[in-house]
């Protein structure tokens, strides 16, 4: 938290601190002009001084506003800038990351990280440069103004003080506990109301209902319980401080009556001494509210530094070394998840020439994705090389890579904006005629022309708009707008029916001649045309060939077969 | 009094919206509430109160100071037992306060408690009331937000601004009352503060609120681009999209930097303005008070309480305000929940349908549906024996989900009948219905348990033996033998812990432990690697072994093995028949067969 706090600009800051602490002084010495209104302007009658000092309170009321003024202005610019700028760092690095460091944090943590970290940092030091300063201060100070009207006065406050921070303790010891209990049941609640919601169909058809009710009403009655237990502890809190501020003030009005009688006070440092009474029970007050701010504001600066330390895994060398994309290359690569026990892939080695197309099929869940991530750099190799064009692609800049890999991944993501704005990422000076030639491809441009708007069609959020197949074909026409040398399909066909999938091949097949094309499938008619079929088992490499090579002689290739269709041969 | 509590982490006024009918609902809010109306009456008794000593209590404080004053200017020595008496009242008043106090904030927990326990109750009672059409037409994170959002919002606002509502309307009726016994010219001086912050209000609040409403539009539009950003990184580093997307980002961030200092700064000025004006009116009435109590008009105890009085009067106005904008949302929640509890039930039903004597176990009869108005299926008839296999098809969307809700009656028909072993399904309950049919869907819903008790949860009294006997005839036994919490493995919420095709063997499981008559089965299995697919193929296929069965097949081998092949379109059954005779229409089943299953002529 310290380090966030270096990043202020020292100068403004303390510029800041300086007219707060002038506010503050403001704030403290009203009362004690006050007392000298009374003493020697009431008790004396002498209204001339009462106009006078009236003036001078006026004076340093105006004196605290501006003060205050500036130290606002300040403030907010300082806090709000600060944010700014952890908030742009923070996604500056995400977007150096691999997909290592996403793997490792995750990505809704990290989107957590840059937007509700941020602003509890930003509130914090918002809040700390304001309150925490000012609490205490003014807290102390009405504790030392007091003393400056009469010492034995603020020693009525003083013994107060231990009773204040013992009750704090005492209630916020009990508190706790029984709100992370809440929380804790909270989510238990909602999470039954959600299954209740997402498996209806399932708890009636298993007649559950009743079940499901009689679970919920227990954990119901439970929450209702601790709930009502935490507020009545916390209901306690602040009309418990009042009092014992307000029985200080009686306290203080007691001695000094004996005072007063002995001659050492006067009247006007009592009234003096109820209007502290009141500055202090609010520095109190404000006190106690700001410090659950302080944690929250620790773990989320803990948690920015973790990303901005973060070192990152794959370095671009940002060499511009001239690659071309004559032939894709594995050797021997082995691959393994960061801390994974076991490798995804092992050994894999083969070579797809310009104008190939190249399938990779598998019996078990894993390693194809992987295999392909290996290409566009997304993960290094743990043994062995990738290389394009003869050039290991960790040579190559991260830039240039990219240029030279199009890539229509697994999941179909588009962004917030319209199908034009979605497609244009693959290539920002693209014309609308090219546009209409990638969708052709993909089989899109059937349900785009349907579209009011067409190109212009707004794309909702993720995508929410359009069905699985219109999303895919999307995804798909937007990696073929991209003019690159390697065109990787991960499981990009799976929501098309086979004639479009078909129909997709083939116009791929026909229009990026030269290119290399990598397609991973799940089905074996989607395989079945490529010039050469991976087949994986287990992350190794089970068979090379074309599929009349591989349904005669790989095992593992005919299990996959057997497992989609049916024994008996179709005749049609 | 300002009421603190912990923050629960979410900020309240989010759900800032007006009700829309807001007597009806505070009506049944209140209705609501009976229940408590003991609690609600003692809470407003004991603000009253507690208000009212609140008030009194600086003017009786203030006499202590006047009997100092006095015993010091007359010389005649300060009455030490009438001060102390004075002292000793002030102080019962201030632990009265203190009682009162935490007493009404005791009572509003409990009511706001209570009453959002009985309408989180009554809130799941009714999801298993409504019919399913409800689910379909209200997606799931509306309901939640209504579930979670809106009740939390009712018990804040309801525990806070119902006190704060009472004690300021109290303060300000009584402070000016009180105020005015000491001195009517000192009262007008104070009353300056209204118009005075009503001013300050208008001066700094516009441009407070102009600025803030860019600040959370330009946040709105961040987050998005942060969402999309890190879910689709991939996509933005494969096509080095990351550049233009930092361009956009620091555009965005800017804006909100330069929006997001003005509102606060603005905001953070209405307080020391107010302050200023507070002082000046205090100044003003210190001096004017002085002047007064030289000229022996006025009690210097009286001035010392009414400047205690002045500080505290602009406060309830702003409180008043926010309380009422409180509640108003609390208001709005309300009305969100009472819609959702005021939903149309399922209809029971109260005719009696004909029953037939026949062979066949399950029979359509001039069966007519529709989701709306429009009818999909206008006339269908089917005859079902025991035992028989029924193979749905259809292009996607054609509709093959609607015979499950038929059966299940999930949704009632619209004309026609359907029988169950002679008798129409509606004259049954719905639960003695369901039992009979069992269910293995697409969609693998398990809840948060454990995996025995997911299969347990086919069949409430199905002895341990049972349980295990349906693990192995689904294959789940196998996998759950390497786990190592075995079959006390908990199901985490997004099951991460077993792959999509295990999920499917555990329901295929529970299906067994149900031991239905008849099945209803959806061979569609995304996801699954060819492995665990074979795995799969097998269970199913004891599972649907001596059953009469519905199966909306995926694979070649169901509709060969079928007995009658439905094939569905647009909603309504267009073909029924076996694979020979279908292929022989040369109809939609053709057009399905050839480009869904006939693999190998690709």
């Amino acid at each position: 938290m310290l380090k966030i706090f270096k990043r202020l600009p020292p100068l403004k800051t303390v510029g800041a601190i300086l007219f707060l602490f002038v506010q503050i002084a403001c704030t403290l010495y009203l009362p004690y002009i006050t007392k000298d209104i009374v003493n020697y302007g009431i008790i004396k009658g002498d209204v001339t001084y009462v106009w006078s000092k009236g003036l001078f309170m006026l004076g340093i009321a105006v004196c605290g506003l501006l003060a205050a003024l500036f130290n606002t202005l300040i403030f907010s610019n300082l806090s709000y800038k600060l944010g700014g700028q952890l908030r742009l760092e923070v996604y500056n690095k995400a977007m150096q990351f691999s997909k290592h460091e996403f793997d490792k944090i995750g990505t809704s943590a990290l989107i957590t990280r840059n937007t509700n970290d941020v602003t509890q940092v930003q509130t914090l030091v918002e809040m700390s440069l304001k309150f925490l300063i000012m609490s205490p201060v003014m807290f102390i100070g009405g504790i030392f103004m007091t003393y400056l009207l009469n010492p034995k006065l603020s020693l009525v406050f003083i013994a107060v003080i231990p009773f204040l921070i013992i009750i704090y303790f005492i209630i916020y010891r009990f508190a706790n506990p029984l709100y992370s209990k809440m929380q804790k049941l909270l989510d238990e609640l909602n999470l039954y109301f959600r299954e209740g919601l997402t498996g209806a169909r399932v708890i009636r058809a298993f007649g559950k209902d009743n079940e499901e009710y009689d679970k919920y009403k227990a954990v119901n009655r439970e929450y209702t319980k601790t709930a009502v237990k935490a507020g009545t502890i916390m209901s306690f809190f602040v009309p418990f401080i009042t009092l014992l501020v307000s029985l200080a003030t009686i306290g203080i009005t007691w001695v000094a009556g004996k005072g007063v009688e002995n001659g050492s006070i006067q009247v006007g440092d009592i009234m003096a001494c109820i209007g502290y009474s009141a500055q202090i029970l609010m520095a109190f007050a404000m006190m106690a509210n700001i410090i659950t701010v302080i944690p929250r504001g620790q773990t989320s600066a803990k948690r920015i530094y973790e990303i901005l330390d973060m070192p990152l895994s794959i370095i671009d060398p940002k060499t511009v070394t001239n690659a071309n994309g004559t032939c894709l290359a594995f050797e021997d690569v082995d691959f393994r998840y960061q801390g994974a026990k076991h490798k995804t892939l092992q050994g894999i080695s083969f070579t797809v020439k310009g104008g190939q197309t190249l399938a990779i099929i598998a019996s078990t869940g894993g390693g194809k994705t992987s295999l392909v991530s290996l290409i566009s750099r997304m993960y290094d190799v743990e043994k062995g090389s990738v290389s394009i064009g003869g050039t290991d692609v960790r040579k190559l800049s991260v830039e240039k890579l990219h240029d030279l890999v199009s890539v229509a991944a697994q999941k179909s993501i588009l962004f917030f904006g319209t199908i034009r704005s979605n497609l244009l990422i693959a290539k920002p000076d693209a014309t609308d005629d090219e546009i209409w030639k990638a969708l052709d491809m993909a089989q899109g441009s059937e349900f785009v022309r349907l579209l009011n708007k067409g190109l212009d069609s707004v794309v909702e959020k993720g995508g929410g708009n359009f069905s699985g197949g219109q999303k895919q074909r999307l995804c798909i026409a937007r990696a073929l707008l991209k003019q690159a040398a390697i065109y990787v399909f991960d499981d990009s066909f799976s929501a098309l029916d086979f004639k479009t999938d078909r129909a997709v091949r083939t116009a791929i097949k026909g229009n990026l001649k030269n290119a290399i094309t990598v397609i991973i499938a799940q089905r074996i008619s989607t395989v079945m045309g490529a010039d050469m079929i991976a087949v994986l088992d287990n992350g190794r490499l089970s068979g090379l060939g074309t599929h009349d090579e591989l349904k005669e002689t790989n095992g593992v290739y005919k299990e996959i077969i057997a497992s989609q269709l049916y024994k008996e041969e179709v005749a049609v | 009094m300002s009421d603190q509590k912990p923050a629960m982490g979410k900020q309240v006024g989010a759900l800032q919206q007006k009700p829309k009918n807001m007597k009806a609902t505070v009506l049944r809010l209140l209705k609501y509430m009976k229940k408590s109306i003991l609690l609600i009456a003692l809470t407003v008794i004991t603000a009253i109160t507690g208000t009212v000593m609140q008030v009194w209590s600086p003017k009786i404080l203030g006499s202590a100071t006047t009997v100092i004053f006095n015993g010091a200017k007359s010389g005649t020595g300060i009455d030490f037992t009438k001060l102390g008496m004075i002292l000793l009242w002030v102080a019962c008043l201030y632990v009265g306060i203190c009682l009162t106090d935490f007493l009404g904030q005791r009572f509003m927990v409990l009511t706001a408690q209570k009453t959002t326990y009985s309408m989180r109750n009554e809130l799941k009672s009714k999801m298993a009331k409504v019919p399913i059409s409800y689910f379909d037409k209200h997606p799931s994170g509306e309901l939640m937000s209504i579930a979670i959002n809106d009740i939390d919002n009712i018990i804040t606002n309801l525990q806070q601004s119902l006190m704060t509502l009472i004690t300021n309307i109290v303060l300000v009726i009584g402070l000016p009352i009180i105020m005015i016994t000491i001195s009517p010219v000192l009262t007008l001086v104070a009353c300056m503060a209204i118009p005075g912050s009503m001013l300050i209000m208008k001066l700094f609040t516009p441009l407070t609120k102009k600025n803030n409403m860019a600040y959370f539009k330009s946040l709105g539009q961040l987050n998005t681009l942060i969402e999309e950003s890190y879910q689709g990184f991939e996509v933005l580093k494969n096509f080095n999209g990351h550049k233009q997307a930092i361009e956009n980002f620091e555009e965005i961030n800017n804006g909100m930097i330069s929006t997001g200092w003005r509102a606060r700064f603005f905001g953070g000025l209405i307080m020391p303005s107010m302050g200023l004006m507070q002082n000046v009116i205090y100044i003003t009435i210190a001096v004017l008070g002085a002047i007064s109590v030289v000229g022996g008009k006025i009690l210097i105890g009286n001035l010392q309480a009414f400047l205690q009085y002045s500080g505290q009067f602009t406060r309830p106005f702003s409180q008043i305000g926010q309380a009422w904008g409180n509640i108003l949302s609390l208001v709005a929640s309300s009305e969100r929940v009472f819609n959702m509890l005021d939903s149309e039930d399922m209809p029971e039903n109260k005719n009696t349908f004909t029953d037939k004597t026949e062979i066949a176990k399950v029979t359509f009869e001039h069966v007519q549906f529709g989701y709306t108005n429009e009818l999909l299926m206008k006339d269908y008839n089917m005859s079902v024996m025991d035992g028989q296999m029924i193979a749905i098809v259809g292009h996607t969307g054609a509709g093959k989900t609607t015979l499950i809700n038929l059966l299940e009656r999930f949704y009632e028909i619209n004309g026609g009948s359907i029988r169950i072993d002679g008798k129409d399904i509606r004259n049954t309950s719905r639960e003695t219905l369901r039992k009979r049919i069992g269910m293995v869907l697409q969609d693998t819903w398990l809840f948060s348990g454990t995996i025995f008790d997911n299969i347990k949860y086919g069949n409430e009294s199905a002895t341990d033996e049972q349980i295990y006997a349906a693990a192995r005839a689904a294959f789940v036994d196998e996998f759950v033998q390497k786990l190592p919490d075995g079959y006390n493995t908990v199901l985490g919420e997004d099951a991460s812990n077993i792959s999509q095709g295990q999920r499917q063997l555990i329901t295929i499981a529970r299906a067994f432990v149900s031991d239905p008559e008849i099945l209803i089965l959806d061979e569609a299995t995304s996801n699954v690697d060819s492995r665990t697919e074979v795995i799969i193929q097998s269970a199913m296929k004891r599972l649907l072994k001596g059953r009469t069965s519905f199966v909306i097949a995926h694979r070649l081998s169901t509709i060969y093995d079928a007995d009658s092949i439905l094939v569905m379109d647009n909603g309504d059954i267009v073909e029924t028949g076996n694979h020979k005779e279908l292929l022989a229409i040369d109809g939609v089943y053709a057009d399905i067969y050839n480009s869904q299953f006939n693999q190998l002529s690709a």
